[in-house]
């Protein structure tokens, strides 16, 4: 057996160990890197590196070879080739380069009926050709473009695929991947995706029926999205959560919470646990949170590290927290300061792991130094 | 008419009850100077709900239905109110900066610093620095505010106080940052006065710093 492999198996054993509430031998780290991250870092010009997949691995290499992770630590979501051919506006380049998703209005308010109706025709006759410029045409026209726009899509992935396989082969990473599928919480969908963040606050409050009413129609297809082909109980659904901060308590109970927690355990039903970004501050749905199956996994931006250990600690996996803005802005002993006070709080009895408050997602948004400084400190001192 | 209702009313943010009361106050062929006095109530309404976001009882999902019901009112308003004679308290520049495409927190801020009675310039999403200096030297506001979503934002607002500082405009005007990366420490290196990650805190700043 290579070291690699039996690095590989390592890694492997800590997050098996970590999903069937063993305690592990050290804390697992999960290294965070977006693509346009490694691309800058790399040197490479992100205008240019993004567009050609192939050319990615050197690319990711550099990344891996100076952070500290044990899970591969470089994904890509978002790529311009399928965009582009789509004529998308829901994902956008900015001036530097980073794609983003800027507010946009997939669904008319009159057209919440036909998408309570049947949701996923909703989606391909009105919703697409609102989002994708190049698909508001004629259907002749428009198939072609959906195919070339797929067939980008797959080329992408597939290359990706080769090169995430080639790199956790190369550094001995786990082989666990809490991205196996993806989906969005059913009211999070209306929102980024079909209503926008402003007209779904205004909904909330004008047609709570309706919105309630699609959130409940959306959520079969959030299920049917997430379950990956072949469900494994150590792989899990990325479920990135958005707008249940910005909701009222009362509106949050009734129209975010009902369908996203029957996802959460349709996906459990289908064989998978979600692993959740709690993106912003969820403290005062702790008691909710709580409620979701044993074994989701949840990674948090902001809060109250203490309460969470306290109230999810034994029953959920819990990580994230270690604010980037610090990595930004922070001495090197202020950053490694704060990874010890995290881990002291978080790490006894096990259930954590060692991850950032959001994914690193391009080289100004973080000291490098400070970077792998905190990861190097939790590789060599985190031990149980 | 009731003003103190319809400050409450629109505090409350109950659209049905706002619209009621101005269809009713616009029927009666009020005078210029009376609409403004509605005007006042509706911003009145507006600083309660900042307050109760201040509290945690109203979260950002309430802001931007609040501004929603502002301009509704507004509009309702607008055959009764002649020509812009409103005071405006100072003048505020606004952009998203450099990279950043996000704009919902930029856009909240500016209706409620809107009707908190300034007049506000919105240079929009993925304004480069020498977008801001060139509206500095041509509007001379009191305030700039800079807004962005992704921690790459930071770099670009240190980007915009260097551009001001060497075109000389900084020492005339404050500047305030907000949005989800900014932070006490990201706001001293950026070169800042003031930063926020609450709207409603931000117009209080901001209020401050021209009375």
């Amino acid at each position: 057996m290579t070291d690699m492999l039996a690095l590989s198996q390592e890694r492997t054993q800590l997050f098996h160990d970590l999903i069937d509430g063993k305690i592990p031998k050290k804390v697992p780290i999960s290294g965070s890197f977006a693509h346009e991250f490694a691309i800058q870092y790399a040197g490479k010009d992100l205008t240019e590196a993004q567009w050609d997949t192939d050319g990615l691995e050197p690319i990711f290499e550099k990344t891996c070879q100076d952070f500290y992770s044990d899970l591969l630590p470089v994904s890509a979501f978002r790529l311009p080739s399928f965009y582009k051919i789509l004529g998308s506006r829901n994902f956008v380049m900015g001036s530097s380069g980073f794609i983003q998703h800027p507010e946009v209005e997939g669904l008319a308010l009159e057209d919440y009926d036909a998408f309570i109706a049947s949701p996923f025709d909703c989606i391909v006759e009105r919703v697409l050709p609102k989002l994708y410029s190049k698909l508001d045409t004629d259907s002749t026209q428009k198939s072609m473009v959906m195919a070339k726009a797929f067939k980008a899509y797959t080329d992408e992935m597939g290359n990706l695929g080769r090169i995430y396989g080639n790199l956790i082969q190369k550094f001995g990473y786990g082989f666990v991947n809490f991205y196996s599928g993806f989906c969005e919480a059913p009211f999070d969908i209306i929102s980024d995706q079909l209503r926008g963040f402003k007209n779904i606050s205004i909904d909330v409050r004008r047609v709570p029926d309706k919105v309630e009413a699609a959130a409940e129609a959306a959520t079969p297809l959030m299920i049917k999205m997430g379950t990956p082909p072949n469900p494994s109980p150590y792989n899990a659904t990325f479920i990135p959560l958005h707008m249940a901060p910005y909701l009222r308590g009362k509106d949050f109970e009734r129209l975010y919470w009902p369908s996203f927690k029957k996802t959460v355990e349709g996906l459990k039903a289908n064989g998978m646990r979600s692993f959740l970004f709690v993106e912003n501050d969820w403290m005062r749905y702790i008691d909710y949170l709580a409620e979701l199956p044993e074994g989701t996994i949840m990674l948090f931006e902001y809060g109250d590290p203490k309460l969470v250990k306290e109230k999810l600690g034994k029953k959920h996996i819990i990580s994230g927290f270690y604010p980037v803005s610090l990595l930004k802005t922070g001495t090197k002993q202020q950053c490694i300061d704060k990874a010890k006070e995290l881990i002291d709080v978080l790490a006894p009895g096990g259930g954590y792991y060692f991850g950032f408050d959001k994914v690193i997602i391009t080289l100004d948004s973080a000291n490098v130094e400070n970077t792998k400084a905190v990861l190097d400190y939790v590789a060599e001192n985190a031990n149980y | 008419m009731d003003l103190n209702a319809l400050t409450q009313a629109v505090g409350d943010l109950d659209e049905t009850a706002v619209v009621e009361i101005l269809e009713a106050f616009v029927a009666g062929n009020p005078t210029g100077e009376e609409a403004y006095g509605v005007v006042n109530a509706c911003q009145q309404g507006m600083a309660i709900v900042g307050e109760l976001f201040e509290k945690s009882e109203y979260f950002v999902g309430d802001l931007i239905f609040a501004g929603e019901l502002l301009n509704q009112a507004i509009d309702i308003l607008k055959p009764v109110i002649s020509g812009d004679k409103s005071k405006k308290i100072g003048a505020i520049i606004l952009g998203t900066v450099k990279g950043d495409l996000h704009d919902i927190g930029k856009n909240i801020f500016a209706s409620m610093v809107d009707a908190a009675g300034f007049e506000v310039y919105d240079l929009g999403i993925d304004v480069p620095p020498g977008d801001f200096v060139e509206k500095v030297k041509e509007i001379k506001p009191q305030i700039v505010g800079m807004s962005g979503v992704l921690t790459l934002a930071l770099d670009s607002m240190k980007a915009t106080v260097d551009a001001l500082t060497e075109a000389g405009l900084r020492n005339d005007i404050k500047i305030i940052i907000g949005g989800n990366p900014v932070t006490e420490d990201a706001c001293t290196q950026i070169g800042a006065d003031a930063f926020t990650t609450n709207a409603a805190a931000g117009v209080k700043q901001c209020q401050g710093w021209v009375s």
